[in-house]
């Protein structure tokens, strides 16, 4: 006999209300005032007689009516079989999913993880199926399903188990949106094709921190029959801040750099310290260590859930310090953040002229006075020596070559190539000789006379003169005057100039024309590189442009032409890809030397394709792995860790800096309903004996359904009830009469 | 209210029966012995003094007052004689006015109080003396006293009479004693005390209060005011019987009951009128069913009777 509803019973309290009202009867029915009981006396012996029960048949009848009614609403039944066991259950194919990313890190959360894992695996019966998935940003399969066909694998859960004990959190950001719609979308195929009876499970074991990614559920139809459990693992502490370097201003980027600190929602502390530090690999590759830079630290106060910027000073020696450490909260996990620092360019700038380096009357000595003080690149101005090869051996191969004299013909070839190369050529005629040598590079232009053209000489240089009339802004040189505040060049006049008249079809661009119309500056496009002629000199007999403020920018122009710009490349998140470069530099112009190390920063705004024959890739890991890549590679995925990376290819050195996802650091806890609300149904977490108790109270109510014992029950009380009335009326005629 | 705009009274106090005042209006409430009071020829005094009624010339001697001499007569016959006057005392009638919760009963079909009924004979009666000009003065009581108010004849003394009868019924015990006390100690000249009362009180207490005063020269009535459930004990259901005064709780059966408590009654009333006829003092039931007319006119009425009868008595 068992009972479907026992808080029913509860009713059976009711049984004493007959019992009340027969007993009540006997009580004095009111209240009396009288004005003294001084003459009265109490009459107690009649009162203990009359609290007896009488009629008890028919109170007897009354109770079992009601109790009957009471066991009817209880819905009993005849329970048939003896118990369930575990082996009754249905099975349930549970995916276990694990957030592995980098704020698992923190505190025991991992540990209390596993725990929770084991748990879960304690908890499965024989007939169930387990697969274990590991998520952070990406999805990893560690134990997939029974596969249909496959011979099972027997005593999967311990497997499972050592596979768990082998996972240790990444770095990572948490992508909780696609692993739930991965795996969510595996168990529904799955029990959909093979109609298992098998009950779908997820359950999700994370921190669920706010900075976890759910979008990707937004666009995805959860499957009704695939509840999730989730799992919340939290850390003790809670408070924890990081720092993330913001991208220097535009033509500001030696200025303090801005670091941007963001405090989570759920932190208890608002004090914390930023400073420089350089990144250390030992040499034989063991763990990485942080060496401070005193005295470099500044003290940030952050209320929990808020972001403050500060300027944190580089100091001197600001070229070794690689990252930033935050200090004064509870994990660390996210507390570095790697930036390159921005390194001093070195250039090799060639110069064939017929004048010498400190005629004021030259050009030599303006291009060296411009290069000279420029704080973002290093540049060697050297003499061509036409007789020798570009290069000397252990002289740096050089980024730009100026020529203002006339060129032989082995230098026109060996100029030639080193354009193709990729190397540009800046022509700048200073007599009529060399004015014809700009037609051995510009085929499709013509100079209209030999001589130089003379606006205005001696006193009528004041009122003669030629301006720049139309500017390309467009063009790389000319770009940075683009703005309205920049692009007056009306202040420049010039004198002498060559004109010159393209032919038509000329492959030859004009950027810049003088307000008479003739062209002011040429460009041509030759193999990889260019090649630029001026038609008027910048020295003071020419033009006022050497004296100019714009002469300055626009051979700096010429040199980010040449050799790629200087910006700091901006670090990538752990696990997106970074592509890769290869060197420009080619063995034709000269033959590689061991010695001529150069970096190139520009890892990804890189002017030039991939190298023709590069032996490949060569990036090492901040942990002192190096990975070998093929040279038709052409970007570097295996960014599994922050760090800074350095990526060489041939004698080249690039590096690059991978941090945590800011994303990561967002520790405040998510909130759960905001899965619900993407249409996530989120179960219980049920035991074996729950889930034992569920099946039973289906099969009671499935038994009580087919017994309905309450009918009889209600027909009984019934019955008893009429059995009642006629009673109590038969012993009403009884007491009046 | 045909009669209420007759009476000037009950605009001053709503406790005068103007029915029962109207029927005993030609009564008079005459002291039994004729050394209390004076009014009208009413009571005969034993003072003589300064007032409007001459009584007797009587011969000077020596230490009489000079004031009362008769300075005329001496005028016109040479001879020194005091000028008497009658005393001008009226009757003093002291009414007890029991207000303790006990007063407070009333059985069903009634819609008073035996408290209202007190009330309204003290008012009644002392109006009626006001009316005949002899001063009243009241005392209301429970277990202590209440209000006092000296025996006067003025103007506005029944008014504050009227409304020390206000009073609310409080007390938990009934003194009978208390009242009596204080008339003894307070009152020098000799009057007519009446007690209203239910006395629901041991009244073994009474008989030397009652025997004091009376021994002082006080006339006593005692009006006994009983509810009519309280003579028949009439009540069927058996119910918890809860004591007004004492609050306390018994459970009752009428039936059972009732024997007793008219034997017990009986006893009480018995030892009551025991005591006051022992001292001479004449003891009325009134129950608070009967109409409050005809009991005063009654009472009234038998003390006249007496009244006559012992003057004839004092004449034989």
């Amino acid at each position: 006999m068992g009972i479907l509803v026992p808080l029913y019973l509860a009713g059976l309290t009711a049984l004493s209300l007959p019992l009340i009202l027969h007993l009540v009867r006997r009580t004095p029915r009111g209240r009396q005032e009288f004005s003294s009981l001084m003459f009265l006396s109490p009459t107690p012996p009649r009162l203990t007689r009359r609290s007896r029960l009488d009629q008890i048949l028919l109170l007897l009848l009354r109770l079992a009516a009601l109790a009957l009614v009471t066991l009817a609403f209880c819905r009993p039944f005849l329970r048939e079989a003896a118990s369930l066991s575990f082996a009754d259950l249905t099975g349930k194919r549970l995916a276990i999913l694990i957030d592995t990313s980098a704020s698992m890190k923190r505190g025991d959360v991992w540990q209390q993880a596993i725990k929770a894992a084991e748990k879960q695996l304690d908890d499965l019966n024989p007939q169930d199926d387990v697969a274990l998935f590991a998520f952070s940003d990406r999805l990893r399969t560690i134990i997939d399903f029974q596969k249909e066909g496959a011979s099972p694998i027997s005593d999967k859960p311990q497997v499972v188990r050592n596979r768990l004990k082998a996972l240790q959190p990444d770095w990572g950001s948490t992508d909780l949106g696609t692993a739930l719609v991965a795996v969510a979308g595996e168990l529904d195929t799955a029990s959909d094709v093979r109609q298992s009876p098998l009950e779908p499970q997820i359950v999700v074991i994370s921190d669920f921190q706010s900075g976890s990614r759910i979008e990707a559920l937004q666009s995805f139809e959860w499957p009704e029959r695939v509840p999730v459990v989730t799992l919340r693992v939290s850390p003790t502490n809670t408070t924890n801040a990081h720092a993330q370097v913001l991208p220097a201003e535009e033509g500001n980027e030696l200025a303090d750099v801005r670091v941007r600190v963001v405090n989570a929602a759920d932190s208890r502390g608002d004090q914390f310290t930023v400073e420089w530090s350089e990144f250390v690999v030992s040499p034989s590759g063991g763990k990485a260590t942080n060496r401070l830079k005193e005295g470099l630290r500044t003290d940030v106060y952050v209320p929990p859930g808020q972001t403050r910027i500060i300027r944190l000073p580089r100091g001197t020696d600001n070229l070794q310090a690689d990252c930033i450490v935050l200090r004064g909260d509870d994990h660390d996990f996210d507390n570095t953040f790697f930036v390159v620092p921005p390194r001093k360019l070195e250039a090799t700038l060639l110069y064939a002229g017929r004048d010498a380096a400190e005629d004021p009357e030259g050009l030599q000595l303006y291009l060296r006075l411009a290069v000279a003080n420029d704080p973002l690149r290093q540049v060697e101005v050297r003499p061509l020596d036409a007789t020798k090869s570009l290069t000397a051996p252990g002289d740096s191969i050089p980024e730009i070559i100026v020529v203002s004299q006339a060129v032989s013909e082995e230098l026109r070839t060996a100029l030639t190539k080193f354009v193709e190369q990729g190397g540009v050529l800046l022509l700048v005629p200073d007599g009529d000789e060399a004015a014809t040598s700009v037609s051995l590079f510009f085929d499709d232009v013509e100079f209209t006379r030999a001589a130089a053209e003379t606006v205005g000489a001696g006193e009528s240089r004041r009122e003669k003169y030629l301006l720049l009339g139309e500017i390309d802004f467009t063009h790389p040189l000319f770009a940075p005057f683009a703005g309205p505040r920049y692009s007056d060049f009306t202040k420049i006049h010039f004198w002498k100039y060559r004109p010159v008249t393209l032919k038509s079809p000329a492959t030859t661009r004009v950027v810049a024309r003088f307000d008479n119309g003739d062209p002011a500056l040429l460009e041509r496009s030759v193999g990889k590189g260019r090649v630029l002629a001026l038609t008027s000199g910048w020295q003071p007999e020419d033009s006022q442009l050497a004296l100019s403020s714009k002469f300055v920018p626009l051979v700096g122009a010429l040199l980010d032409l040449a050799c790629g710009g200087t910006e700091v490349a901006e670090s990538v998140a752990v696990g997106q890809p970074v592509p890769l470069f290869s060197s420009r530099r080619a063995e034709d112009v000269s033959p590689p030397s061991e010695s001529s190390q150069k970096s190139n920063e520009n890892v990804l705004g890189g002017l030039t394709p991939s190298a023709r024959q590069s032996s490949g890739h060569i990036v090492q890991t901040p942990d002192g792995r190096e990975v070998r890549l093929a040279a038709d590679v052409s970007s570097f995925t295996e960014t599994d860790r922050p760090g800074i990376y350095r990526a060489k290819v041939d004698s080249t050195e690039t590096r690059f800096a991978v941090n945590l996802s800011a994303s990561e650091s967002l520790t405040a806890p998510l909130d759960l309903e905001q899965l619900e609300q993407r249409g996530v149904r989120i179960g219980t977490e049920q035991t074996r004996t729950q889930r034992i108790d569920r099946v039973r109270q289906q099969r009671d109510t499935e038994l009580e359904s087919r017994q309905k014992v309450w009918r009889w029950l209600i027909v009984v009380a019934l019955g008893l009830l009429v059995m009642e009335t006629w009673w109590a009326g038969r012993a009403e005629r009884k007491i009046t009469a | 209210m045909k009669l209420e705009a007759l009476t000037p009274a009950r605009s001053r106090a709503s406790y005068i029966d103007p029915a029962a005042l109207m029927r005993i209006k030609n009564l008079e409430l005459r002291a039994k012995l004729v050394v209390d009071g004076f009014l009208s020829g009413l009571h005969r005094s034993p003072y003589h003094g300064f007032s409007v009624e001459f009584t007797e010339y009587r011969q000077y001697s020596p230490g009489d007052d000079l004031r009362f001499l008769d300075w005329r007569l001496f005028a016109r016959s040479d001879r020194f004689y005091l000028k008497r006057f009658e005393d001008e005392t009226n009757l003093r009638c002291y009414l007890l006015v029991d207000l303790s919760r006990s007063m407070g009963f009333h059985s069903t079909p009634l819609e008073y109080d035996k408290a209202e009924y007190a009330k309204t004979v003290a008012a009644t009666i002392a109006y009626f003396l006001t009316l005949q000009r002899d001063a009243v003065g009241l005392i209301t009581f429970d277990q202590a006293i209440r209000e006092y108010l000296p025996a006067r004849y003025r103007t506005g003394h029944l008014h504050r009479l009227m409304i020390c009868l206000e009073h609310e019924l409080a007390g938990t015990a009934t003194d009978l004693g208390l009242p009596l006390e204080q008339v003894a100690r307070t009152a020098r000249k000799r009057g007519v005390v009446v007690l209203l009362s239910d006395m629901l009180a041991p009244v073994e207490v009474l008989e030397t209060k009652l025997g004091y005063l009376r021994s002082q020269g006080h006339e006593v009535v005692v009006i006994r005011i009983l509810d009519p459930s309280e003579v028949s004990f009439q009540f069927q259901d058996e119910s918890m019987f809860f004591d007004l005064e004492s609050g306390r709780e018994l459970y009752v059966d009428p039936h059972a009951a009732r024997a007793g408590y008219q034997e017990r009654f009986t006893d009480h009333a018995k030892a009551l009128a025991r005591v006051c006829s022992g001292l001479g003092v004449d003891v009325y039931d009134l129950t608070t069913d009967g109409p409050l007319d005809l009991a005063l006119f009654d009472l009234l009425n038998s003390r006249i009777r007496r009244g006559r009868q012992v003057s004839r008595r004092r004449r034989v």
